[in-house]
C-alpha cells in the first residue's frame, strides 16, 4: 500500500492489524516485541512531548528500538531528522551539525555531551524532511533530503516486486544511518505490514538470525559472504536482498540451496533507495521499479527519472544538486544498459570511486591525492582486487613495508575496511589517457 | 594473566577465526587488515570472540581506531569487565 508519511503508515497498521509485531528488539537478554497498536502508541506519545521549540533532530543511530521510536516520533512532530552514524569520527560530526541546522540530538549520553556545543539554531520548513549522508569517505560530506513521502512510495515500489507479509520477519542488520539499511531493512518490512527485527549492531553478526529468527534480511555483500562461510543463516530465512554491489557466483548458489531466494537491488541514496530489483533467475538483471523511469546516455550512463521518489537536492547545496539533477533527471555515475526485456544491467562506475562490499565509496581523487604526498612521484593509483583495497605501483624501489610505512598517516586515519589492504606490482606503467587520466577499467582487468 | 599470555591467546584466536593466516608471522606490531589480509567482517568476528574469551566489551567507537594487533590486546585489557 502507498502511504504518504510514517504517521499514515503507523496509523493504518494500527487500525487494520492492531495485534500483529511491528517491531522486535532484544531487552535485556529477552526477545521483546512491540505490536502495530504498541508502536503507534509510542511514536504518538513521544511525539507530543518533542512538539515544542527545537525543529531539527540529529540521531545519533544505534539502530535500538529507543533510536527508531525517537525518529518515527521526531517526524511526527514536525521536526527535520538528521540520520547521522554514530561511529564517524568526533570532528567530522562536530561539522556536520551546524551544517544540517540540528538544534537537538538523540544518542549515547557521551557522545551527545561532547557534540553539545556545536548544537545549531535550528530550521524552519523542515517538516517531513529526514537527511542521510551518502555512504561515502569524501571529508566534503553532503546530506540528501529525502521526505517521508518519496521514501514510503520508494518502500511501496519495492514491495510491489518483492513484497512480505503479515508474517514475516525482516532483519534489520545494517546501519539505519544509511539509506540502504533504513529502507531495505526497515521501512520495506513496515510498508508492509510486517515485522521488522532491529538487528544488534555488528558485535551480533555472529548470532542475530539465530536470535531473531528473520524470514528475510537485507545485506551487502560482504556481509552475505561473512553469514554464510560462518554457516549463520536460519532456516525460517526465505529471501536475501542484497545491495551495494556483486556477489561471487558461489556465494549465490550456496545460499540458493537452502532454499533461500536471492533477490540484488540497485539504488541511491538520491533515488530514496530502490530503483531496481531482479526478481527472476538471472542475479543481475533487475526489473525496473514502477514509479522509476530509466535511460541510457550515450556514453553508457545510467539517468534516472522519478517524481515520487526523487531526493529534494543536497542540503545547502544548490549548485551541486543543479549538476547532478538536471531538468529532473539524475545522473547517477554509475554506466549500464537495459535489456530487450527492460531490465537493468548495471556494468561499472563512471565516477572515479571504489564501491567496497559493505557500500563504502572511496572518491579516488581525494583519496589517491592524500597519498601522493606520502609517496611522492610514485606511479600508483587505487583500484579493488578481490573486493580488497589495494595499491597498484609502477616501479618504486621500496619494500612492501616501506611503502606501509609511508602511508601510515592514511591508514591510521580511516576504518579498516577502507584501508589499503594489498600492494600489487605493476610490470608497466600505469594505463592513462592521453590527458593524464587513469584509465580505471583497463587497470582493473589487469589487476 | 601477563600481557604476554594475552597476546598469545589474541594470536591464538586470530588463527582460529581466519585459517587463511596459518602461515602469516603474527606479532604485536602486526597491522590489523593490511599485514594479515584480514577482512572487517573477520575483524569483527575476532574481535566478537576475543570480547568473550577475556569477558571484556569494547566500545563499538573504539573498534575503529585499533590498528595493531598490541592495540586489540591493549583494548581487550582495558575493557575488561
Amino acid at each position: 500500500m502507498r502511504f504518504s508519511s510514517f504517521a499514515d503508515l503507523f496509523s493504518h497498521f494500527a487500525k487494520r492489524t492492531p495485534e500483529a509485531p511491528a517491531l522486535r528488539f532484544e531487552r535485556d537478554g529477552s526477545l521483546q516485541t512491540m505490536t502495530y497498536a504498541e508502536a503507534e502508541a509510542a511514536i504518538a506519545g513521544r511525539a507530543e512531548e518533542l512538539r515544542g521549540n527545537k525543529t531539527c533532530m540529529g540521531v545519533l543511530a544505534d539502530g535500538s528500538i529507543d533510536c527508531v521510536i525517537e525518529i518515527f516520533a521526531a517526524l511526527r512532530a514536525g521536526m527535520q531528522v538528521v540520520l547521522l552514524d554514530e561511529n564517524a569520527p568526533l570532528t567530522l560530526l562536530r561539522g556536520l551539525l551546524p551544517y544540517t541546522d540540528v538544534d537537538m540530538l538523540w544518542g549515547d549520553s557521551e557522545l551527545c555531551e561532547a557534540l553539545a556545543p556545536s548544537l545549531a539554531r535550528g530550521v524552519s520548513g523542515g517538516e517531513g524532511r529526514v537527511l542521510f549522508f551518502t555512504s561515502g569517505t569524501t571529508s566534503r560530506s553532503k546530506a540528501v533530503v529525502l521526505t517521508e513521502k518519496s521514501m514510503c512510495a520508494c518502500a511501496y515500489n519495492g514491495s510491489t516486486l518483492l513484497p512480505l507479509h503479515e508474517g514475516d520477519t525482516l532483519l534489520c542488520m545494517l546501519p539505519i544511518a544509511h539509506v540502504f539499511g533504513f529502507m531495505c531493512g526497515m521501512v520495506w518490512g513496515l510498508s508492509c505490514g510486517a515485522c521488522v527485527a532491529l538487528g544488534r549492531g555488528a558485535r551480533h553478526y555472529i548470532d542475530d538470525c539465530a536470535f531473531f529468527k528473520p524470514t528475510a534480511v537485507s545485506v551487502v555483500p560482504m556481509l552475505l559472504g561473512f553469514l554464510v562461510k560462518q554457516g549463520l543463516l536460519n532456516d525460517e530465512l526465505k529471501v536475501l536482498l542484497v545491495g551495494a554491489g556483486e556477489c561471487q557466483e558461489a556465494l549465490i548458489n550456496a545460499v540458493k540451496a537452502k532454499g533461500i531466494r536471492v533477490c540484488f537491488g540497485y539504488g541511491l541514496t538520491e533515488t530514496s533507495s530502490g530503483v531496481a530489483l531482479s526478481i527472476g533467475d538471472e542475479p543481475y538483471a533487475m526489473t525496473i521499479c514502477p514509479d522509476y523511469t530509466l535511460s541510457i546516455a550515450p556514453d553508457g550512463e545510467i539517468l534516472i527519472k522519478t517524481c515520487a521518489c526523487m531526493m529534494q537536492g543536497y542540503y545547502k547545496c544548490a549548485e551541486d544538486t543543479n549538476v547532478a539533477l538536471a531538468d529532473g533527471v539524475f545522473r547517477t555515475g554509475d554506466l549500464g544498459s537495459i535489456d530487450e526485456k527492460g531490465r537493468l544491467h548495471v556494468t561499472g562506475r563512471k565516477k572515479d570511486m571504489l564501491v567496497l562490499d559493505d557500500g563504502t565509496k572511496i572518491f579516488l581523487p581525494e583519496a589517491e591525492g592524500a597519498l601522493s604526498h606520502m609517496l611522492g612521484s610514485a606511479d600508483f593509483a587505487l583500484a579493488l582486487s578481490a573486493g580488497r583495497v589495494t595499491l597498484a605501483i609502477y616501479g618504486d624501489g621500496r619494500s612492501d613495508d616501506e611503502l606501509l610505512d609511508a602511508i601510515g598517516a592514511y591508514q591510521n586515519e580511516r576504518p579498516i575496511g577502507q584501508r589499503v589492504a594489498s600492494i600489487k606490482r605493476l610490470s608497466e606503467p600505469l594505463p592513462r589517457t592521453a590527458t593524464g587520466k587513469i584509465k580505471r577499467w583497463e587497470l582493473k582487468a589487469r589487476l | 594473566m601477563t600481557r604476554e599470555e594475552r597476546l598469545e591467546r589474541t594470536i591464538k584466536i586470530v588463527r582460529d577465526c581466519v585459517p587463511e593466516l596459518e602461515n602469516v608471522e603474527l606479532r604485536e606490531d602486526t597491522v590489523v587488515n593490511t599485514d594479515m589480509g584480514m577482512d572487517s567482517m573477520n575483524f569483527i568476528l575476532v574481535i566478537c570472540k576475543l570480547e568473550a574469551e577475556f569477558n571484556a566489551r569494547i566500545p563499538n567507537r573504539q573498534w575503529t581506531k585499533l590498528s595493531t594487533l598490541g592495540e586489540v590486546v591493549d583494548a581487550i585489557e582495558k575493557y575488561s569487565k
